[in-house]
């Protein structure tokens, strides 16, 4: 047996990051935020675009890619709610999105008339904190019946993201949920995080969420 | 919970590298997975050892190193060049 080391010293990621820096040029030449959603399941992550398109989908050209691990069903329930072409992917199992998946997505959108562009990625807070698709920045989501530890327990996820949304405001009289202490945790894990408070159901706390979107949309996108 | 998806990858990228042929005669996978990867280094293992006893594999394992930090790297492979003094 004659046993031959071959060196690689390679990333593993370097391939998926490769293809999220095309996705991020691209969009960048076209001036395209792009938000990469990401919370564990049932956090409101389709609800709360569902009133964003409700609510701006008239002002802004918004695209939308969504990654399910089995169904189309996001796609579906946003696609009612706009006139564009809403990008499903189905994982075919796999627990996040991955660059490669984004970058095909973009093929079918018109980036020239798009103005914001949001991934809703698999419901998950560990795996999709792993891949950089190329977003302008993640958003994590986390409700009010989650527990306030979330930060805590899933702190890339908390590292990775720049901008987190309380969800489910509306439910605070019903569980008990320390808004204070949530938020102090999460700004433990990542002092600049910002921080909005919605309720994808009442609307509440929706506008200070809709008018970052309008000044996002309005900013020239600077590819990292 | 992603170490299948990057146990595919550091397989696609060993493929890569080696060819159909060479694939079947790798027999190590060198890997070096930091604290802060966000990985389970025995579930890595795991995955990998399933993967790459199947095609275009043959009887490969992985080796996977644990260091400090946010380090997921490939480091290095081992084939087996077959007795080309006989
Ligand atoms: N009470 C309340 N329910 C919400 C809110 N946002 C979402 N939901 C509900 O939570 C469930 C999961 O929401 P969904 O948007 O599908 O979550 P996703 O898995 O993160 O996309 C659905 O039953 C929604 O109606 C909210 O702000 N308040
Ligand atoms: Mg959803």
């Amino acid at each position: 047996m004659a046993i031959r080391t071959i060196d690689v010293r390679e990333r593993v990621m370097a391939r998926n990051d490769e293809l999220a820096a095309d996705v991020r040029r691209r969009l960048a030449e076209a001036g395209v935020p792009s938000f990469n959603l990401v919370s564990s399941p049932g956090a409101g992550k389709t609800s709360l675009l569902e009133r964003t398109l409700d609510a701006l989908g008239r002002e802004l050209d918004i695209a939308i890619v969504t990654g399910d691990v089995q169904t189309q069903n996001d796609a579906e329930r946003l696609a009612r709610r706009t006139q564009k072409l809403v990008q499903a992917v189905v994982t075919g199992g796999a627990c996040h999105l991955d660059a490669r998946q984004v970058q095909e997505s973009l093929a079918a959108i018109d980036l020239d008339a798009t103005q914001l562009l949001f991934i809703e990625n698999v419901g998950n807070l560990v795996c999709p904190a792993s891949w950089d698709l190329g977003e302008t920045a993640k958003i994590v989501i986390m409700s009010v019946t989650e527990g306030e530890d979330k930060p805590l327990k899933y702190p890339k996820m908390f590292r990775e993201a720049r901008y987190a949304v309380l969800n489910k405001v509306d439910l605070l009289p019903y569980v008990p949920f320390d808004v204070e202490r949530a938020i102090s945790m999460a700004l433990e894990v990542n002092p600049d995080l910002r921080v909005f408070q919605t309720s994808a159901l009442t609307g509440r706390g929706m506008s200070e969420w809709l008018d970052f979107l309008r000044a996002q949309a309005r900013q020239p996108v600077v590819a990292r | 919970m992603h170490e299948l998806s990057v146990a595919m990858e550091v397989c696609r990228m060993a493929e890569e590298r080696l060819g159909p042929d060479g694939s079947g005669r790798l027999r190590l996978v060198g890997l070096q997975v930091g604290d802060d990867a966000g990985l389970e280094p025995e579930n890595l293992s795991f995955c990998l050892d399933a993967l790459l006893s199947q095609p275009p594999f043959g009887e490969a394992r992985a080796s996977v190193e644990r260091c400090a930090g946010n380090v997921l790297r490939l480091d290095y492979l081992e084939v087996d060049d077959g007795n080309p003094d006989n």
